[in-house]
């Protein structure tokens, strides 16, 4: 098994994404490192095969097929999208009634499964009689370990995720963010090449955010594959850019985010342009066949509504050499995480 | 958090986990986990301890014998008055020989009032009309619906379902888990009600508690698999007691044979044979055989345990992923 925070062969240290889904209103197939590698890993993490869920007449998940390898994947989606299904899917704690789910090759609700997956789930319920050390413990001597091994791992864990020194009190009275720390030690016990991570942001502070990140940055530097669900979609992007879009129990888009930008060409991109010539600059716009539109924003700004993004930045550059205009700002406004949402799920979020 | 600090797992970190040894340990922490005092716990003890009073006022009376019965029922002279007319009919001038026969015959008449019709009384009233009829299953259910039903209302059944153990394993384990706790309660109950009933008490124990474990067995796997199926197990689990235990376990007919208390008594009454008990209208109450009771009690706690398995291995427990 390999060592936390320490990738097992120099070829894993290259994060990579790989993802391919054939449903949802966009198709992408792609296969991407995130450091400019190649993907190593042949198998899939986790794989989902025409995954379809019901519960009773309403259907949860929807023919979803989605693969993932090592590398943070962040699930994003508007509630009741099928989110927290999936997530429970993968864990192996619903099983598909079309379909199937594959961790590391094996069924996700098997045993052999669970020994290769971390699994945080949003439900923030414990054994509240027990302190921190002793749920953790618990946990690890429920994977199997020794006494011996599980206080060793304990110990170690809760180092990582920066509860050893708090670990002695009561659950009961733990903090949310504590409770978030604890559930996320429970999930690294054993050193699952797969963690599923649902909301594990929700309720910690702004120190504890920055350091959950890093550490999950260092868990997918690792090789180890990420997928993680979250509301704080500010936060998600700084913790990857590749996502995956669920809604209305399908699989909406997945991979960089932007790349699933340049790919929503019935929403031209909303750039903010000021320079010392907005005029001109408006005209020479105008001519490009990228831009839509143009429009006065106050009184030295240009809102530049633009197609093929890649194309556009490319192509103003060029023009600014050329007809020697001074760019004063430059910003993109509906590229988020959240623009996109918006736009896929087709209003608000 | 400190996300730089690089773990490296130490070796003894490092070995291999062992599905035994993780069933093993929750085998190990359910029992430490059902060991939490809850209420129906508390009102099984308090049953326990009231019961353990009228045995100990009854006994301390000297009410473990027929002497205080009537014959005619209720209207007619006590078993102890009719004893003293035939007593003082000794003194009749009998024929030789005669008188001696007599006295014999009453001094075993006298000798069975007071030392063997304890055993008949404390079976009666203690042992069928209220341990195996009621105690029992209500001090079986305290503990065999908590060890998956509470985890299921305390939504953290769900720590378990996300270890590298198979479902089947996770619920003989739970059974296995309640198990102690519940023998503890009705045999040890048993044991303590019957050394409150003196020397009858002593004897009766002896004689049932082979039952009172087959019966134990059976009322565990039934509630543990009620607990696997419905979400409020311990209800239904009383108001199986209450209905098909107490009052059609007692009905005349065949329809007594779907409780297990029905066989738990039969293989009582297999047991105590030799001591002259046997049911009051054996033509009513249609008892079976010891081995049958006995065969019938293992195999459905077998087929308790196999269908609790099948069903615990294809459900989903929502409650356990809803936030």
């Amino acid at each position: 098994m390999p060592d936390l925070l320490e990738s097992a062969d120099p070829g894993r240290r290259s994060s990579t994404l790989a993802s391919s889904v054939v449903n949802g209103p966009l198709s992408v197939k792609e296969e991407v490192s995130t450091d400019g590698g190649q993907a190593t890993t042949d198998e899939a993490v986790l794989y989902f095969e025409n995954v379809s869920k019901w519960y009773g007449p309403v259907i949860g998940v929807n023919q979803v097929t989605l693969e993932l390898r090592p590398g943070i994947t962040g699930l994003v989606g508007a509630n009741g999208a099928g989110k927290s299904t999936l997530l429970r899917l993968a864990a192996g704690q619903l099983r598909p009634d079309l379909g199937s789910v594959q961790v590391c090759g094996r069924e996700a609700a098997s045993a052999a499964a669970k020994h290769r997956l971390g699994y945080c789930p949003e439900l923030d319920i414990f054994y509240e009689e027990m302190s921190g050390r002793r749920f953790v413990e618990t946990m690890a001597r429920l994977q199997g370990f020794s006494a011996s091994a599980a206080r060793c791992r304990t110990e170690q864990t809760l180092e990582l995720v920066g509860m050893a020194d708090r670990a002695n009190r009561r659950i009961a009275g733990y903090s949310k963010g504590m409770r978030q720390r604890i559930k996320l030690a429970q999930a690294l016990i054993h050193d699952p090449p797969l963690l599923i991570l649902d909301e594990p942001l929700s309720g910690i502070d702004p120190i504890g955010r920055r350091e959950s990140i890093e550490l999950f940055l260092k868990l997918a530097e690792a090789g180890k594959c990420l997928l993680v669900s979250s509301h704080e979609l500010e936060e998600l992007e700084k913790l990857t850019d590749h996502v995956a879009i669920m809604a209305y129990g399908r699989i909406a888009a997945v991979g960089p985010l932007v790349r699933i930008r340049d790919l929503l060409d019935n929403h031209p991109l909303s750039i903010l342009v000021a320079s010392d010539q907005n005029r001109k600059l408006a005209m020479a716009l105008l001519d490009l066949e990228e831009v839509v539109g143009v429009e006065i924003e106050g009184d030295d700004r240009l809102k530049v509504l633009a197609r093929q993004p890649r194309r556009f930045f490319q192509k103003l550059a060029d023009l600014v050499l050329e007809e020697h205009v001074e760019l004063r700002h430059l910003e993109t406004l509906d590229d988020s995480t959240h623009a996109i949402l918006g736009y896929l799920l087709g209003a608000g979020k | 958090m400190t996300p730089t600090t690089s773990l490296k797992r130490e070796p003894a970190a490092q070995a291999a986990p062992s599905a035994f040894r993780a069933w093993v340990y929750l085998i190990r922490l359910s029992i430490q986990r059902q060991a939490r005092a809850h209420m129906m716990i508390w009102i099984a003890l308090g049953l326990l301890a009231f019961t353990l009073f009228i045995v100990a006022l009854n006994t301390q009376a000297g009410r473990w014998s027929m002497s205080y019965w009537r014959y005619p029922r209720r209207v007619g002279p006590t078993f102890e008055q009719h004893m003293l007319v035939l007593e003082n009919a000794a003194a009749l001038p009998w024929s030789p020989g005669g008188g001696e026969v007599y006295a014999a015959i009453t001094a075993s008449f006298r000798s069975y009032l007071e030392h063997a019709s304890g055993f008949f009384v404390f079976s009666t009233w203690i042992v069928f009309g209220l341990f195996t009829t009621f105690l029992m299953p209500l001090w079986s259910l305290s503990f065999a619906t908590e060890a998956l039903g509470r985890e299921r209302e305390a939504r953290n059944l769900l720590w378990v379902l996300t270890r590298p153990l198979s479902r089947p394993a996770i619920y003989l384990a739970k059974y296995l888990s309640i198990l102690p706790w519940c023998l503890l309660l009705n045999v040890g109950g048993f044991a303590l009600l019957c050394l409150a009933g003196g020397t009858p008490g002593r004897r009766a124990f002896v004689v049932y508690w082979p039952a009172i474990l087959w019966g134990t067995l059976a009322f565990c796997a039934l509630f543990h698999l009620m607990s696997a199926v419905l979400r409020r197990p311990a209800m239904v689990a009383l108001l199986y007691s209450f209905f098909l235990e107490t009052i059609m376990g007692n009905l005349p007919g065949y329809s007594k044979r779907l409780s297990i208390s029905f066989y738990t008594r039969c293989l009582m009454f297999d047991r105590a044979h030799d001591f002259g008990m046997r049911p009051e209208r054996p033509w009513i109450y249609l008892p079976v055989s010891g081995p049958t009771a006995y065969l019938y009690l293992a195999g459905f706690t077998a087929a308790c345990l196999l269908v609790g398995i099948i069903v615990f291995s294809r459900r989903e427990y929502l409650e356990s992923a809803v936030a």
